[in-house]
């Protein structure tokens, strides 16, 4: 397994659960954004 | 180490899912969708289709052409070819698969008076999550994917965090209420549950506590932010991690078909769901099987959810002084230092996101008070609706409340306020209502809300990153990650689990008035 996944772990890409958390807040973030600039209000 | 696998699948995905995306656009599949009643769903299709596909078909490119070299890009752009292998069982299975099924099953009733599928509460959802752990158990997850299956918890992350977006001031402070009560209750009770029955059953502290908050607040992220407290050992932890999800794969398959069978509205179904299931990912799961065309009951649950991981820093800290006092040689744990290192952060994106949302960047200020409550604006139900309410047996309805709120709608043919639209919501999972008067039911619900674009959107796309976190999540549920669980933990996990799921349906049931 460590040969395997020698970055992150088995069940995450990211090496620890508080990055994963940040990438989800940045995805977030950028969707967010996107939805603000391309969608209108009403 | 280089980790992107020379193959041409994910070019392949690509090709299938822009040209598929282009069919439907061109109207080539215009008879198929006629058939499968997926007509609705075109833009969604067309959308998606270009979009996936076009990434897929760049990457599937630059993967077969150019030599990958160890870094960042390889490692990240690696993950592309296992996000697309989701993406695809979600396309074929909600576009696929569940529209098929749903006329199988209408078939089968009209043959021999069983609608299958209804009863089952087949749904893309559901099938997602079979279809993954088929994948993963018996055809077994290709290499060059693997990385991209380990995106999918990404995907319910940020799923959560955008839902914060969704909630009104007012919705969320009526579901708080009961939340915190019933969250509160229910992870001390289990918490302590498991101290008790760990010590009954002689079982070491350090199992005990790592088990007791696994089973207590949110699942496998609690047992392991419990962990450094109790100075767990990784085998007690994967005992642990193995009971947690030997319980929630099986919450999550049973809890929809009782919550149908005993007519459960939405919100007490995601009341119960949030409080009763044991893993914050199943409790998602069930929400959306339960109600795979809206996110109602996702809101519910996932509110009682983010309650309990509220409660974490306190269970942690409950821990480490439970510890200490029964093992005198255990090392010596910053207790602070475990809280705000393993607390999830992605809870508090929620909580930035649902106050950007009380700005109403997102929705006009309006938006959350229906716009058709009030005034003479607005579509009215037609005769035919009105009729089909009108043969509603009213003696079957418990609550004087749902009587009255029927009543005016059937006087004055649209729901006239929002107290009434939950209460009319909540008639519509009623037993033994006659299709006319649920589509009845629903017509006036759909006519008092017109949902604001920014609105409809996240939607859309936080069902997507479910629908993508949830079959993703089934390719990892393997047999061998299961059957990590066994023993006294096991033991100890079927008694908690069992009261747990049984004591929130209790309660729920006896909140049924107030809750929904």
């Amino acid at each position: 397994m460590a040969d395997k996944f020698d970055r992150g772990t088995a069940l995450s890409i990211f090496k620890s659960d508080r990055l994963e958390d940040i990438m989800a807040l940045l995805v977030s973030l950028v969707i967010v954004g996107i939805v603000l600039a391309m969608v209108p209000v009403k | 180490m280089v980790y992107t696998k020379k193959t041409p699948w994910v070019l392949i995905i690509g090709i299938i899912m822009a040209a598929y995306a282009w069919l439907v656009a061109s109207g080539t599949l215009a008879g198929t969708l006629e058939f499968l009643h997926t007509k609705g769903k075109v833009g969604e299709m067309v959308t998606m289709g270009y979009i996936f596909g076009g990434i897929g078909i760049v990457v599937g490119l630059w993967q077969l052409f150019i030599t990958p070299k160890q870094g960042h890009i390889d490692y990240y752009l690696s993950t592309i070819g296992g996000a697309l292998l989701i993406l695809l069982c979600v396309f074929l299975v909600k576009y696929g698969a569940e529209p098929l099924m749903k006329q199988w099953g209408a078939a089968s009733h009209k043959a021999i008076g069983w609608n299958w599928a209804k009863t089952l509460g087949v749904n893309y959802i559901l099938l997602g999550i079979i279809v993954g752990m088929v994948v993963v158990n018996v055809l077994k997850v290709p290499d060059w994917a693997e990385n991209g299956v380990r995106l999918s918890r990404l995907g319910l992350k940020t799923g959560v965090v955008l839902l914060g977006g969704l909630y009104s001031a007012a919705e969320l402070a009526e579901y708080s209420q009961w939340s915190i009560g019933l969250i509160f209750f229910f992870v001390l009770g289990s918490v302590g549950m498991t101290l008790w029955l760990g010590r009954l059953k002689k079982i070491p502290n350090s199992m005990g506590g790592v088990l007791s908050a696994g089973l207590g607040v949110c699942g496998v992220s609690a047992a392991v932010a419990a962990a450094p407290v109790v100075n767990a050992k990784s085998s007690e932890i994967a005992y642990t991690i193995g009971t947690i999800l030997v319980w929630g794969v099986l919450m999550m398959f049973i809890f929809p078909p009782v919550g149908r069978a005993l007519g459960l509205s939405y919100e007490q179904f995601g009341a119960w769901a949030g409080t009763g299931i044991l893993n914050s990912a199943q409790v998602a799961a069930a929400a959306l099987i339960y109600q795979p065309d809206g996110i109602e009951t996702l809101k519910v649950a996932e509110i009682f959810n983010i309650t309990r991981i509220l409660v974490l820093p306190i269970i942690v800290m409950w821990l480490a002084v439970w510890y200490v006092e029964r093992e005198q040689t255990g090392t010596k744990v910053n207790v602070m230092q475990v809280i705000i290192g393993k607390f999830p952060l992605f809870v508090l994106g929620f909580i930035v996101v649902f106050l950007l949302s009380t700005t109403g960047v997102f929705a006009p200020a309006d938006h959350y008070k229906g716009k058709y409550f009030v005034g003479e604006k607005g579509k009215a139900l037609d005769d035919k609706a009105i009729d089909a309410l009108k043969g509603i047996d009213v003696k079957s309805i418990e609550r004087d409340d749902q009587k009255a709120a029927l009543a005016r709608l059937i006087e004055t043919k649209k729901n006239s306020t929002k107290a009434d639209d939950v209460l009319i919501r909540g008639l519509e999972k009623q037993k033994g209502m006659s299709k006319e008067a649920k589509k009845a039911l629903g017509a006036a619900h759909k006519h008092a809300w017109k949902t604001a674009p920014r609105i409809t959107w996240f939607r859309s796309l936080i069902v997507w990153f479910f629908a993508f976190g949830l079959t993703g999540l089934g390719m990892q549920i393997t047999f061998r990650s299961l059957a990590q669980a066994g023993g006294q933990p096991l033991v100890i996990g079927t008694i908690v689990g069992t009261v747990k799921a049984v004591g929130a349906l209790i309660a729920v049931l006896m909140l049924k008035n107030l809750i929904g």
